[in-house]
């Protein structure tokens, strides 16, 4: 469970990421966070795992708050907290395989993760990973071999070897055209069925938030605008949380998936 | 097709005009007061130059084949005495390069290392060469620490570059997953950098190849101790032989270093 009470986040520049959240997502759950660029979507993700650190508030990981991490206890909660970036973000000299394996980095030894020797059980979860996304035939390829969409399947496989219990998405098909968006949204959304892992994505195309979210949050400059099921959300909702009328810009389209 | 018009040009493009003209006439006149001031004989200089042409020029071009062996030795060392000083500098540099790159260590060490690098750098080869010379010895030793030094100024400064380039992004993917400082270095970031390090130290070790033929003349081993020794005995012929040999070799490995970083990057 991850509890957001009263968190706040200023830049050092002074920009006001965060203004007062107060959420909370319980496990299991599939949540579309949604909102315009500079809604403040990215850092209430990355407050999660600390990539950004919120500067007032708590923010409570399975009831810890991990505010005060450092170190060891930041390692920990990193490790079981997953995340899938817009620019997929692998070593693209490296591997599929090798890239796979990176998600394992947090459980496995440092000399053992250097030197590249990986148990059987590693070396075979990594495998199952890429066949749960379809990529298995690419594993001893060249990351940058791959395709836009492949690479993020890659990176949702690096995701699945770490067996997190939270997977973080920022902008995962910001780069993507409409039908590879559909494949890697119908990927994550069945991850998050099939292993419960509670999943929290960013998006800014609305059409795609209906379409998987169980729960819709609205940011706006800092603030949550927006909380409900996805059931209860129409473009009238979106219009009040974008702050303005829905544009054709804001839908990707292609809904009818092959 | 339409014809367009280009939009007017930027209104302060007068003042620019100035400016230009005003650094033009700048630049002329310098070169003028230095070639004034050099107090160059232009008659006796071009006398000269075109009486030795005749005479040195043919017999260049006549190598002294009876010396090869003597010189094939020589150009071997120094060879090697490159090879070995640019080893040393692509392992030397690789530390100081991590302190220098400003997204590796902090900003403070990134001073630092930036002056360490750059102290380094000021020094020509062969000053470093005579400096070697006085403190090992008149040997190959000596060039080999000469170009070793030399090689760690320039290869840390490029190294370091190549680090500040890479790809932070893939650096927070790697601290997101859980992984620790070292972890991120053997994954995110040695696999962005390895293959551009080895090109760099390749390309120094053919620049090297240069800068050792030179240091003989200091006496720090090589063939420049030949070198000198033929032009003090005015011994033409051996000269074109050494002047032969170092085309020959440097060719090779310009050739060889241009295929090597083609197929690593």
């Amino acid at each position: 469970m991850i509890e957001f009470k009263d968190v706040s986040l200023v830049y050092p520049n002074g920009t006001q990421g965060l203004k007062n959240i107060n959420v909370t997502i319980k496990d299991g759950e599939f949540v579309v966070i949604v909102g315009l660029s500079g809604a403040g979507k990215s850092t209430f993700i990355r407050s999660i795992n600390r990539l950004v650190t919120p500067t007032s508030g708590s923010l409570l990981v399975d009831n810890e708050d991990i505010l005060t991490f450092k170190g060891k206890d930041l390692r920990k909660l990193r490790t079981k907290t997953g995340m899938i970036f817009q620019n997929y973000n692998l070593v693209k000299r490296s591997s599929v395989l090798k890239n796979v394996l990176a998600g394992r980095l947090g459980h496995v030894g440092t000399v053992r993760s250097i030197l590249n020797m990986y148990s059987k059980e590693d070396l075979s979860l990594a495998y199952e990973s890429l066949k749960r996304v379809n990529i298995e035939e690419k594993i001893y390829n060249r990351a940058d071999e791959l395709s836009g969409g492949q690479q993020q399947r890659v990176s949702i496989a690096r995701v699945l070897t770490q067996q997190p219990k939270y997977i973080l998405a920022d902008e995962p098909v910001a780069s993507l055209d409409p039908p590879t968006s559909h494949q890697v949204m119908t990927y994550l959304k069945k991850i998050n069925k099939e292993d419960g892992i509670t999943t929290i994505v960013n998006l800014h195309f609305i059409d795609m938030a209906m379409e998987y979210a169980d729960r819709i949050i609205g940011m706006r400059g800092g603030e949550i605008v927006f909380d409900g099921p996805a059931s209860e959300v129409s473009e009238k909702t979106f219009e009040e949380i974008y702050g303005r009328s829905i544009r054709e810009e804001d839908k990707i389209g292609g809904a009818d998936k092959s | 097709m339409d014809q367009y018009s280009l939009p007017p040009k930027p209104k302060n493009a007068f003042m620019k005009r100035i400016r230009n003209i005003v650094i033009a006439i700048a630049v002329v006149a310098l070169y003028i007061w230095t070639f004034t001031s050099i107090d160059i004989d232009w008659g006796r200089a071009i006398e000269r130059s075109l009486n030795n042409f005749q005479r040195v020029i043919p017999k260049l071009f006549s190598p002294d084949w009876g010396a090869l062996g003597e010189v094939s030795l020589s150009m071997l060392e120094t060879v090697f005495i490159a090879f070995a000083g640019s080893l040393m500098a692509a392992i030397i540099a690789v530390p100081l390069a991590f302190l220098a790159a400003n997204n590796m260590m902090g900003k403070y060490f990134s001073i630092i290392g930036k002056w360490i690098l750059s102290a380094i750098r000021a020094f020509p080869d062969l000053i470093l060469a005579i400096l070697f010379v006085v403190a090992v010895g008149p040997n190959a030793f000596a060039g080999v620490l000469a170009i070793a030094i030399g090689s760690t100024g320039m290869l840390g400064k490029m190294f370091s570059e190549i680090i500040e380039s890479i790809d932070m992004q893939v650096v927070e993917a790697m601290q997101a997953n859980g992984a620790n400082r070292i972890q991120i270095l053997f994954y995110a970031v040695l696999p962005q950098i390895i293959p551009e390090f080895l090109s760099y130290a390749i390309y120094r070790f053919e620049v090297d190849i240069r800068a050792s033929s030179i240091l003989g003349i200091v006496g720090a081993g090589g063939i420049g101790t030949m070198i000198i020794f033929a032009a003090n005995n005015r011994n033409w012929n051996e000269m074109g032989m050494i002047l032969l040999a170092i085309i020959v070799v440097v060719t090779i490995i310009d050739f060889a270093s241009a295929k090597i970083r083609q197929k690593i990057v």
